[in-house]
């Protein structure tokens, strides 16, 4: 047997035994044991990943896969990553993720064993649906019918340890609000969406949000030093498929906190489960087909695109029967008051919708337009930053007042008198700022005082301020998240308010010269890399006569696939970077340079590391139901 | 009416409003903020506004590229074999652009056949032809499958 034919046999082992999982949504139930049957789809699943990388390492061109993803010359660890970095692998690589989750979910603890079965057996349902969707339409052990040598490579760009790392993490974000869904479907059938509920699916949900800010994080980071455009967001669509889910989840786990909590909101928190769950599976699926980026590589496999829709619409048409018949039945007669941390957090709920909706717009439009009257166009990012800024504001205004408030109730009053003089030094700060360093324009100053109080108010919330000063650690991940999120605004405000970038035509031993930085241009060199050459000039950034710091821009031409990268020289300093990034056009005796100063981006990424360990512990912390 | 029901059906009400104000404003924002695309043929056939931001994308023609030492102002012709566009761009030119390959410009139409690109977009791969440059030169009869 050919380890194609194993792979296949695998896959479907996974299939059948996923198939057979579904016999708990029986009415008499069957007396089998779950755990077992769990564990089945995950080893073949697991196995048959192995084999794909095994073939992937091996170079073996009998498959078509290795033949378009793969070059025998390629170092090791990108070998590995073409197992994933191509539609086929992913989606095995998203099986793995649904039975992982399946697999360590039958072990939770959870004494409900109806509902147990319920969520396992619709988590099945997923991994049979893209288990028969993989050996359908996208089998990654496909062989190749003609006797091929080499393989065709993979696109350098891709190259990259980041970006080898980056879609298993996001992965696992997406495919974590698959359980969600289960939780919410199980829930509905089991007749099970309480307090005992959201306290069960509480880690769940933030194991998921956690992976997807990572992983969006790390994406960012790449195509900030590897696209050398010298930005970290582009609203593209593709970013912007990871950023929606992201929306929704987030949205979400602060309902789950409230449910929690105050036990109301139950189906409010059923649709945002089915939503953010929806908004994965759009979004990566709609990346992987290609019809984000061109609605014409769409019709040219519309198998795929086909298939994913219909799952889509299974999906929910069963999610949405069901809420149509338990959804209202499902709440709590309990009233809200509209001076309360419940409704500081649904409030922060309509302007997180607010914001996807924007992005969902931007991303989807174009694509209608392209659908349906044959006309391509793109949305500007003007369209983002006008929209979202607005939001943006109300939102921080909800962070800074929310958390200050109590559950149940709380008086106007009381939350003003907790919050202004941390208001008031901060806005004390940025107009200090302004005065002393650079001028602000009215919005800029209202952002970043909103941005410095959230964050003060954050870390009050956090110190048992007045009495020891110790951690609360039940609010210690909210504490660290919203820090995160307001020194997210903060830098990015400032980043676009300070950036400077200019473009110079250079020749050896010019003087280049932006705001107070002087760069010497000193050489130019030809390099070879593992599998590229490389042309490497070198630029001195300059103190008189002292040298401070050394960049190195190349311009990489690989063979396979042929492609020419320009690679950026970063130094990274405490509040700004400095980035160069060149280029050679053709016939020409000059190079082209481009030098940024781009301030706080270091702040950027430090933002997101606080809210991934915010998240973490807020797992950690999490407060237990008293019963 | 009791005084439950009203509360609630002013709420109701103040919502839809909001909504209804916040949804005018994003589409109209959305409208405002539209890049559309054409290829040079398309261009003949639009009445060109010169405040807008457009895009325009086919072949670089063969012998057309061309670098003013003086002004700093790279020029070239994009052709969709049918039509053409004289661009002209001051920046940095990307390492895939080359004569005979597709490209699409960002920028201002001075009228139907001049355009000041303040973006040159060029993708990562030689082969790589942006979808719309396909789509144009199919369009004009001029796309051969490879």
């Amino acid at each position: 047997m050919t380890i194609g034919n194993f792979g296949n046999l695998l896959m479907l082992i996974c299939l059948l035994a996923s198939f057979t999982q579904l016999l708990y949504l029986l009415p008499k139930k069957i007396d089998i044991d779950y755990r077992v049957l769990s564990r089945a789809p995950f080893f073949a699943s697991l196995l048959a990943f192995t084999l794909l990388i095994y073939i992937f390492v091996s170079s073996d061109f009998n498959y078509q896969l290795v033949v378009n993803n793969s070059h025998s010359e390629k170092p090791l660890i990108y070998k590995i990553a073409g197992a994933w970095g191509n539609h086929e692998g992913s989606l095995l690589l998203w099986i793995l993720v649904l039975t992982i989750f399946n697999f360590i979910f039958s072990y939770s603890k959870i004494k409900h064993v109806d509902f147990k079965k319920n969520v396992m057996a619709f988590q099945s349902l997923m991994i049979f649906g893209f288990t028969l969707f993989l050996l359908f339409t996208s089998n990654p052990f496909l062989e190749t019918e003609i006797t091929v040598n080499e393989g065709l490579g993979l696109n350098p760009v891709l190259q990259d340890l980041l970006l080898a790392i980056h879609p298993p993490i996001l992965y696992v974000g997406y495919v974590g609000y698959s359980l969600v869904l289960s939780f919410a479907v199980g829930g509905m059938i089991s007749n099970k969406v309480d307090r005992e509920w959201a306290e069960w699916l509480h880690p769940w949900v933030l194991i998921a949000w956690i992976f997807l800010t990572l992983g969006i994080g790390l994406g960012s980071f790449w195509a900030y030093y590897e696209l050398g455009w010298g930005g970290y967001w582009f609203w593209d669509p593709v970013e912007n498929a990871s950023l929606m889910p992201w929306l929704a989840g987030t949205a979400l786990f602060h309902c789950v906190i409230i449910l929690k909590k105050k036990n109301i909101l139950q189906s409010w928190t059923i649709l945002l489960s089915i939503l953010t769950f929806s908004l994965s599976l759009i979004g990566t699926f709609l990346v992987r087909s290609g019809i984000l980026n061109s609605v014409h590589t769409f019709a040219s496999d519309p198998a795929r695109g086909l298939f994913i829709l219909i799952f889509l619409a299974i999906i929910l048409i069963i999610s949405f029967t069901l809420y149509a018949f338990r959804g209202p039945a499902l709440d709590n007669k309990n009233e809200m008051n509209l001076v309360s941390k419940e409704s500081g957090i649904l409030a922060n709920n309509w302007l997180l919708l607010s914001t996807l909706f924007v992005v969902f717009l931007g991303t989807l439009y174009p694509l209608g337009t392209d659908l349906f009257l044959q006309k391509s166009i793109s949305v500007g990012p003007k369209y983002y930053i006008l929209s979202l800024l607005p939001i943006t504001i109300l939102l921080l205004l909800a962070m800074i007042v929310g958390p200050s408030a109590k559950w149940q109730n709380d008086k106007i009053l009381n939350i003003i008198l907790s919050i202004n003089k941390l208001f008031i030094l901060s806005l004390a700060i940025i107009f200090g700022f302004s005065i002393y360093f650079a001028e602000l324009q009215l919005t800029q100053i209202t952002l970043l005082t909103l941005c410095l109080t959230l964050i003060f108010i954050s870390i009050k919330n956090g110190l048992r301020v007045n009495q020891d000063y110790t951690i609360i650690k039940s609010s210690l991940g909210q504490s660290l998240a919203h820090i995160g999120f307001g020194l997210l605004i903060l830098s990015v405000v400032g980043n676009a308010t300070f950036a400077q970038e200019k473009i110079f035509q250079a020749k050896v031993n010019d003087t280049l010269i932006l705001d107070d930085h002087v760069f010497k241009f000193n050489s130019v060199e030809q390099t070879e890399g593992k599998n590229f050459n490389a042309i490497t000039a070198t630029f001195y950034l300059m103190d008189n006569k002292t040298i401070l710091d050394t960049f190195e821009p190349e311009i990489r031409v690989y063979s396979n696939p042929p492609t020419v990268t320009s690679e950026t020289s970063i130094i990274r300093k405490f509040l700004a970077d400095i980035y160069v990034v060149m280029n050679i056009p053709e016939n020409s005796d000059f190079v082209n340079v481009r030098i940024h100063i781009k301030p706080l981006i270091s702040f950027i990424w430090l933002s997101v590391i606080l809210m991934v360990v915010g998240g973490i512990s807020a797992i950690v912390f999490r407060v237990k139901l008293t019963r | 009416m009791s005084k439950k029901v009203k509360k609630r059906l002013i709420t109701i009400l103040l919502s839809v409003l909001v909504l209804l104000i916040a949804t005018l404003l994003i589409t109209i924002n959305l409208r405002d903020n539209i890049i559309y695309f054409y290829s040079p043929s398309e261009l003949q056939e639009t009445t060109i506004n010169k405040r807008n931001i457009i895009r325009v994308g086919g072949l670089v023609k063969e012998g057309s590229y061309k670098y003013n030492d003086k002004t700093k102002i790279y020029s070239f012709v994009i052709t969709d074999n049918s039509n053409e566009v004289n661009v002209s761009f001051v920046g940095i030119i990307p390492n895939l652009f080359a004569e005979n390959k597709g490209v699409v410009v960002e920028g201002l139409a001075i009228d139907k056949v001049n355009f000041t690109a303040l973006k040159v977009l060029a993708k990562h791969d030689e082969n790589y032809m942006p979808p719309e440059v396909i789509e144009a030169l199919k369009q004009e009869g001029q796309w051969q499958e490879e």
